[in-house]
């Protein structure tokens, strides 16, 4: 891939991404709605929220929290932009976790405790996810020879068919990273929750919009990382992960929101069956071919 | 009665794929029943300007001016009792099935009574005169 | 030693709309001790009973509580008839009955949605509410109001229920039977639900007792006790049995209720039928002179109205002391050891009402 094209990329990425994530969750929306039997808000609803929260008062607990946010914001593009001008997957995933903690700091410098205990959960979630990411990453290396997404995503056979330990944990994890039920600890798309909007509680205005923004960007280069493992079929990648999506959004609407304890168990033994399973296995295939 | 774990899996997909049981509120509106509670209506033709209601509203949303000649009631301050419906003499005030429309301001709603009250003190002067039985209602003289 | 932090929870928090404020000492996500304060919504309606007409305290009465309205009006009457000595007619007895059940049904089924909603069970708040509204609809056309039904009143009732429209109620009411079955099947079974309320807070039968739970959070301790069999208005003629739990979690208080809703449906089936012809209320004369303690069944356990008149048209005294006033120092008490996360849903199962308890 050249400059121009990665400049390209690079652009596309940071103004089609906000685009789709908002639609996508203008239709997860609707089809929660549905789920509960409402009618729901229109399509367009998370875009009229994200600019009515652009144009509210600033108030500030602490100046040094909106600093952190906008190291969220930041990196998480700096991720989605390494992903998706082909770069090394490492970075990517190391990016994202530098935003994430980011926006754990952010919350801590607060005095509340609702957002101190939601970072603390926070921090729980990324100790939770964060390893299955890594080991795809591993498992990538281990089906292509190589961390560089472009590489993966240029190659002709389906990884899903010697990965599909890995994309389920993967999927896995998306819930943690999408804050659906049952691992919305941190905060919570809905407003009722024991700590009120924990890690989010003490920000407001356009700095919540930074942070949905930032979201935002993060479930696209999440969904980015499943269309890997469709990479040569486009059209079963869109429906994998239309497939994907939905699921999430049907575990939102049937599931209670869970024990953190509860969480990271869940998430590591499913990281280590699912994950490092398929890992073993790739490798034991590959040992076996080369001798 | 089978016992499994994802049972709301099933009520949320019935639910999915059938009509919403929401209203898109203003557009369409939810039936009422005709014993539904709603907002206080006025007879004014029929009223004497008594003040019972006035007096005995439970939130005093009522009020009633002789002098002035209005009836009036503060619609927010209203809990829709009925009560004043109950103890109107004349039985000019009922009770609606509709809301009071939505309102952005507080204001008494004041309805203009054509019943002439008869004069405040028609007693008093002569002690026993001119007993005056029941004043006939529009033959006040001013 | 871990760090204790106090976590302010209330008066005005999102999980739970009622204005009690609890400083919980927390030891990581451990709940160490949970200190009460009230008195944010204190609203002087004892007193209001002095000055008020004793037939107009009943809308006052009514509005005790925004949701179980109906008990509280139909409370004080029967307080003030039991003073004056009225024997109020049959048909507004067995009306009464079919009212302070639908109430009970609804108030159970508002209760449910919201303890889905406290652990983040977003679906199966929507679901009850969506359920309930089949009730809130008889209710309303039966009485004109949605939860504050407007329709009790000293010597009888305020409205008569037409026959026609009482024989329409049973089919309605086995509709909303069937639609609600799955959704609290989903609460008996659903692997997510279990996790969160089986072995929650655990109140045992003992200290139940002894802190003086009322309502579903005693008989979810296994202690039968039910205030419908005193025997008021119509009850003393359908047949009532205290639904008991024995675990003393918050399963249990769950389950209590839901099976007190299938309950009510089927006290409604021995009550529609049965309503007798005839006037609904009486002519009350005079003023109450005397006093009395009258003692029903809330949704939320046993509230107790203590009037006392001295012939005048104003009370001398009027006192209520609702469920959730006694259900609050077993609360503290299952909120001891338990989690965080845990807080809104233990808090939930007394099913409080805040602003009844401080009147
Ligand atoms: S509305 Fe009825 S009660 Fe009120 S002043 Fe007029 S006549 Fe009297
Ligand atoms: S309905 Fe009740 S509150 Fe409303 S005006 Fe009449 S008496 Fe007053």
């Amino acid at each position: 891939m050249n400059l121009t094209h990665a400049i390209l990329a690079a652009l596309l990425y940071i103004v089609a991404a906000p685009v789709l994530a908002g639609l996508l969750a203008g239709v997860d929306r609707i089809i929660s709605a549905r789920m509960q039997a409402r009618i729901g808000p229109p399509l367009l609803q998370p875009f009229y929220d994200l600019f009515k929260l652009f144009q509210k008062e600033r108030i500030a607990v602490n100046k040094t929290g909106h600093f952190f946010l906008l190291g969220y914001l930041l990196f998480t593009i700096i991720a989605g932009v390494e992903f998706f001008i082909g770069g090394d997957l490492l970075i990517v995933i190391f990016a994202l976790a530098l935003g994430s903690v980011f926006f754990v700091l952010g919350a801590f410098a607060a005095g509340s405790p609702y957002s101190h205990i939601g970072a603390e959960r926070e921090l729980i979630q990324l100790m939770a996810s964060e390893p299955m990411l890594i080991l795809s990453a591993m498992g990538f290396y281990v089906a292509t020879g190589s961390f560089q997404v472009h590489d993966i995503w240029s190659r002709p056979d389906l990884l899903i068919v010697i990965l599909p330990g890995m994309f389920a944990g993967l999927v896995y994890v998306l819930t943690i990273k999408l804050r659906k039920s049952p691992f919305d600890l941190a905060t919570s798309h809905h407003a009722h929750q024991e700590i009120v909007k924990g890690i989010t509680t003490e920000f407001s205005g356009p700095y919540l919009a930074v942070i949905e923004l930032a979201h935002w960007y993060e479930t696209i280069l999440l969904l980015g990382f499943l269309y890997l493992f469709f990479a040569p079929w486009p059209w079963l990648a869109v429906l994998a992960l239309a497939a994907v999506y939905f699921l999430e959004i049907l575990a939102d609407n049937t599931n209670a929101r869970l024990y953190w304890q509860w969480v990271l168990r869940s998430s590591w033994i499913f990281t280590a069956v699912a994950g490092a399973g398929n890992l073993v296995v790739l490798y034991y295939l590959s040992r076996g071919g080369t001798p | 009665m089978t016992k499994h774990p994802l049972k709301m899996t099933k009520v949320a997909l019935e639910n999915l794929f059938q009509k919403p049981a929401t209203v898109p509120y203003p557009a369409v509106r939810k039936p009422v029943y005709a014993a539904t509670r709603g907002r206080i209506a006025i007879e004014e033709a029929k009223c004497i300007l008594c003040l019972i209601c006035d007096k005995k509203c439970p939130t005093g949303a009522i009020k009633v001016d002789r002098p002035g000649k209005t009836w009036a009631i503060d619609r927010l301050l209203c809990i829709q009792c009925g009560y004043c419906v109950e103890v109107c003499p004349k039985k000019c005030l009922g009770m609606e099935n509709l809301y009071s429309p939505p309102v952005s301001a507080k204001a008494m709603d004041v309805v203009n009574v054509p019943f002439t009250p008869p004069p405040p003190k028609p007693k008093p002067p002569p002690a026993s005169a001119t007993p005056a039985a029941t004043p006939a209602p529009e033959a006040g003289k001013e | 030693m871990a760090n204790r932090t106090v976590i302010p929870f209330g008066p005005q928090h999102p999980v739970l709309p009622e204005p009690i404020h609890l400083d919980l000492v927390i030891e990581d996500e451990h709940v160490v001790e949970a200190i009460p304060s009230f008195g944010f919504i204190h609203r002087g309606l004892e007193k209001l009973a002095e000055k008020r007409d004793f037939t107009e305290f009943t809308f006052v009465a009514e509005r005790i509580c925004g949701i179980c309205s109906y008990i509280h009006g139909m409370g004080y009457c029967q307080a003030i008839e039991s003073v004056m000595g009225l024997e109020i007619p049959e048909r507004a007895k067995w009306l009464r009955t079919m009212w302070a059940e639908l109430s009970r049904m609804h108030s159970h089924m508002m209760w449910l949605g919201l303890l889905g909603d406290a652990f983040g069970f977003e679906n199966l708040f929507m679901a009850f509410w969506r359920v309930r509204e089949g009730l809130l609809d008889i209710i309303e056309e039966t009485s004109g109001g949605r939860v504050i039904f407007g329709a009790a009143k000293v010597g009888g009732i305020r409205r008569d229920v037409p026959d026609d429209l009482l024989a329409r109620i049973p089919a309605q009411l086995a509709k909303i039977e069937a639609e609600m079955r799955p959704i609290t099947d989903v609460f008996r079974d659903d692997f997510s639900v279990r996790q969160r309320l089986c072995g929650v807070g655990v109140l045992s039968q003992k200290d139940a007792y002894d802190l003086g739970a009322v309502g579903p959070v005693l008989r979810g301790s296994g202690v039968a006790v039910d205030t419908r069999l005193e025997g008021y208005a119509a009850y003393d003629r359908v047949q009532v049995e205290p639904i008991v739990e024995s675990d003393g979690d918050c399963w249990a208080r769950a389950m209590v209720r839901i099976r007190e809703v299938y309950q009510s449906f089927e006290i409604l089936k021995q009550v529609l039928p049965n309503v007798p012809a005839g006037p609904v209320d009486m002519k009350v004369t005079g003023a109450p002179n005397g006093e009395f303690f009258a003692r029903l069944e809330q949704p939320r356990g046993e509230v107790i109205y203590y009037v006392k008149g001295s012939g005048k048209k104003q009370l001398d005294r009027f006192r209520v002391r609702t469920p959730t006033f006694a259900n609050i120092p077993p609360l503290l008490k299952m909120l001891q050891g338990c989690q965080l996360a845990d807080v809104p849903v233990i808090v939930l199962t007394i099913d409080p009402c805040i602003s009844c308890a401080e009147r």
